[in-house]
C-alpha cells in the first residue's frame, strides 16, 4: 500500500523538484535576456547552459513522475490532467530553452532604444509563468486557492500582450531606419518571448478545470 | 452422494461472490484507486473470516423463515437461487442475493405446504428497506463531514489519495468480514437442519459442523469473487455514478457499517443494554445498501449525475429476483420430487421423521466428507502459498526491469 511506502513521498519531492526547476529556468532566463542586452555573453552563456541543464532535469523529472503515477496507480482519477499539466509547464522551459538558443545562434540586433521595453517584455512575460507556479503548487495543497492564484497570470498575459503590441508598433513605424528583414527579426524574437506568457496562459486554464473538477 | 447436493451451494457460493464483492469494492475498482487484483484477494480473505467466524447469527433468521429438512429439498432451494443469480449477474444486474434465497425459501414452503413466519419475512422485508435508506444517510454524512475535513487540513493531495487507497483496502476488508458474516447464511443457511458433519481439528482450531459448511461456502465465494466479479465490479463502481476517490471511500464506509449494524450481536445486545430495541440479525440485501449509498452521494451532488435508466434496471431486477427465484425453486422441486424421486422435504409435522431417516443414512459419508474438507484445505493452503510467492516474485520483477530500464534511457539520454 503507498502509505507504507517511500513512493508517495518521491512522487511529491519529484514534483516539487519539478515545480522548482520551473521556477529557477524562469528566474535565469531574465538574468539571460538582460546579459544579452547589455552584451556581457559570457554571463549570457553560462546562464544559457543552466536553463539547458535544468529543462533536462525537467525532462527526465517529467518522465519519472508520470511513470510512477502508472506504476504505483496513484492519483488514477486526475492522472491524465497532472500529466497534461506537468507537460504544459514542461513546454515553457522548453520555450525559455528555444528562445535563448535562438538568441544564442541568431544575435539580434535590438536597438539601445528598446532595450528598456524588452526587459519590460520579458519580465512580464516570465511573470505569467512565476505566478503560474504557485496555483500549480497550491492545486496539489489547497485547491479551494488556485482560481485566486491564477488571477495575476491572466493579468501579466494580457500585459505582455499590451507591451509586445506596442514594441511592435515603435519597430514597423517609427523607426524607419531600420530595414524590413531586421523589423521581421525583431518581431520574431518579440513573439518567442511574448510566447511564454501564451504557454502560462494555456496551462493556466487547464488548471483552473482542474481545481473546480477537484474542488467539487 | 453428500458432497453431490453440496455442489448447489457451492454454485451459489460463486454467484453470491461474483455479484456481491462488487457491493465492497465495485466503488474501489471503478474509481480506479485499487486494483481488482488486490481487491479479490482481500475480499476472498475476509469473506472466509467473517463466514466461520460470525456466520451463525443470520443463519437462524433464515430458519425461522423455513427450516429446509431434506438435503434434496436443501440442494434444489440453494440451486434455483444460485440459477436465478447467475442469469441476473450474465447480465452484468447486481441483484440480491438475500432476496434469492428468500423467494426460494418461500418456494419450498409453498410446494411442501409449510406456514411462511409472517413476522421473520416482514422483519426481513423491513431490513431491505432500512438498509439503503440508512445507507443513503450514512453516505451523506459521512460525505459532509470528509469534505470539511479535507478542506480543513492542508495535506498533498497524493498523499491524501493515498490514505484514501489505503482507507478503501481497510474498509473494504472491515466490509467484506461483515458481508461474509451476514451473507453466508444466504449460502449455506439452506443446508444447516440437513447437514451434521463431524468437528474437524485443522491443528490451531476446530470447526463444527456449520462452520465447516461456512468455510465450503467462503471457498466457493472466493473463487466467484475471482473469476467473475470483474463486470458487475465495473457497473456498480462506473455506470451509477461518476465517483470520487472520497467519494468511493465514504460509499464503502457507510454500507460496511450498514452491514455491521444488521451483523453485530454485540451490538445488538449493547443496543438493548442502553434500553432501545433489538437490532435484528437478519441477511441485508448488500445491493440495495450499496445502491442506497451511492444514491445519497448522488442526491448530496444533485440528481443530474446519476445514471437513472441503470437505477431502474436495478430496481426492475430487484422485484424479478425474488418472484424468479420462487417460481424457479417450486417447479425445480416439482421434478426432484416426481421424476428423480429425492425427498426435498416434508411438512413441519413430518420434519423429526424426515430428519431421523436423514441421520441414520447420512452419518458414514459425512464422516467421509469432513476427511475431504480436511485434505482439500490442506491442498488450497499449499497452492495458495505457492501462488502468492509467485505473484510477489513476479511484481518484484517487473519492478526492476521498469526502474533499470528508465535508469538505462536517461544514461542513453546523457
Amino acid at each position: 500500500m503507498p502509505v507504507f511506502t517511500r513512493t508517495t513521498k518521491n512522487l511529491i519531492l519529484k514534483i516539487d523538484e519539478f515545480f522548482d526547476n520551473i521556477d529557477l529556468g524562469l528566474l535565469v532566463f531574465k538574468e539571460a535576456i538582460k546579459a544579452f542586452l547589455d552584451k556581457d555573453m559570457e554571463a549570457f552563456n553560462r546562464h544559457l547552459q543552466k536553463v539547458d541543464s535544468l529543462e533536462n532535469n525537467a525532462d527526465r523529472l517529467q518522465r519519472s513522475i508520470e511513470n510512477e503515477m502508472i506504476t504505483h496507480s496513484i492519483l488514477p482519477q486526475h492522472r491524465a490532467e497532472v500529466s497534461t499539466l506537468i507537460d504544459e509547464l514542461d513546454e515553457i522551459i522548453d520555450a525559455l530553452k528555444s528562445s535563448l538558443n535562438e538568441i544564442c545562434i541568431e544575435m539580434p540586433d535590438i536597438p539601445s532604444s528598446l532595450n528598456k521595453n524588452f526587459i519590460s517584455l520579458s519580465e512580464t512575460s516570465v511573470s505569467a509563468a512565476e505566478e503560474l507556479i504557485p496555483a500549480a503548487r497550491a492545486y496539489f495543497k489547497a485547491p479551494y486557492t488556485v482560481r485566486e492564484k491564477l488571477l495575476k497570470v491572466y493579468y501579466f498575459e494580457s500585459e505582455t500582450d499590451k507591451i509586445s503590441f506596442n514594441m511592435k508598433r515603435i519597430i514597423f513605424q517609427e523607426m524607419k531606419e531600420l530595414d524590413l528583414a531586421h523589423k521581421a527579426h525583431l518581431r520574431y524574437i518579440i513573439h518567442h518571448v511574448e510566447n511564454i506568457s501564451d504557454l502560462a496562459q494555456k496551462a493556466a486554464d487547464l488548471l483552473s478545470g482542474m481545481a473546480i473538477k477537484i474542488v467539487m | 452422494m453428500i458432497l453431490f447436493f453440496l455442489t448447489s451451494g457451492l454454485f451459489l457460493g460463486w454467484s453470491l461472490g461474483a455479484n456481491d464483492a462488487s457491493h465492497i469494492f465495485g466503488s474501489a475498482v471503478g474509481s480506479k484507486m485499487v486494483t481488482f487484483r488486490k481487491a479479490a484477494i482481500i475480499a476472498s480473505v475476509f469473506f472466509i473470516l467473517g463466514a466461520v467466524i460470525q456466520g451463525s447469527g443470520t443463519s437462524q433468521t433464515l430458519g425461522k423463515l423455513g427450516a429446509v429438512n431434506a438435503i434434496g429439498g436443501s440442494f434444489t432451494v440453494a440451486l434455483a437461487a444460485a440459477i436465478t443469480i447467475y442469469m441476473m449477474t450474465k447480465f452484468a444486474l447486481p441483484i440480491s442475493t438475500t432476496q434469492a434465497i428468500v423467494g426460494a425459501i418461500i418456494g419450498w414452503n409453498f410446494f411442501t405446504g409449510n406456514r411462511t413466519d409472517s413476522k421473520t419475512l416482514s422483519t426481513i422485508v423491513a431490513a431491505w428497506i432500512a438498509g439503503p435508506v440508512i445507507g443513503a444517510v450514512f453516505s451523506i454524512a459521512l460525505y459532509i463531514l470528509f469534505k470539511k475535513f479535507k478542506r480543513s487540513v492542508r495535506i498533498h493531495l497524493i498523499r491524501f489519495e493515498s490514505y484514501i487507497k489505503t482507507g478503501l483496502v481497510v474498509v473494504g476488508a472491515f466490509g467484506a468480514y461483515s458481508l461474509g458474516a451476514n451473507n453466508i447464511a444466504n449460502v449455506m443457511g439452506v443446508f444447516i437442519p440437513a447437514f451434521n458433519l463431524q468437528d474437524l481439528n485443522l491443528w490451531i482450531i476446530t470447526l463444527n459442523s456449520n462452520q465447516q459448511l461456512f468455510l465450503l461456502g467462503g471457498l466457493a465465494i472466493s473463487t466467484g469473487i475471482i473469476t467473475y466479479s470483474w463486470k458487475v465490479m465495473d457497473t456498480i463502481g462506473s455506470n451509477i455514478l461518476e465517483l470520487s476517490s472520497e467519494a468511493a471511500l465514504v460509499v464503502v464506509l457507510a454500507q460496511s457499517l450498514v452491514l455491521f449494524i444488521f451483523s453485530s450481536t454485540g451490538l445488538s445486545d449493547f443496543i438493548v443494554s442502553i434500553g432501545l430495541p433489538r437490532i435484528p440479525m437478519v441477511p441485508v440485501s448488500s445491493s440495495q445498501v450499496i445502491v442506497g449509498c451511492i444514491l445519497g452521494i448522488g442526491l448530496y451532488k444533485g440528481v443530474r449525475n446519476i445514471n437513472f435508466k441503470v437505477l431502474g434496471e436495478i430496481g426492475l431486477a430487484w422485484l424479478i429476483s425474488p418472484v424468479a427465484s420462487g417460481l424457479l425453486t417450486f417447479f425445480l422441486l416439482f421434478f426432484m420430487k416426481n421424476i428423480f424421486n429425492i425427498n426435498v422435504g416434508s411438512n413441519t409435522g413430518e420434519q423429526i421423521a424426515a430428519a431421523e431417516q436423514i441421520t441414520n443414512t447420512m452419518n458414514y459419508s459425512q464422516a467421509y466428507a469432513s476427511s475431504i474438507i480436511k485434505y482439500f484445505l490442506l491442498g488450497i493452503f499449499i497452492f495458495g502459498t505457492i501462488g502468492i510467492a509467485y505473484y510477489l516474485l513476479l511484481t518484484r520483477k517487473k519492478k526492476m526491469g521498469l526502474q533499470k530500464s528508465e535508469e538505462k534511457f536517461w544514461m542513453n539520454m546523457k
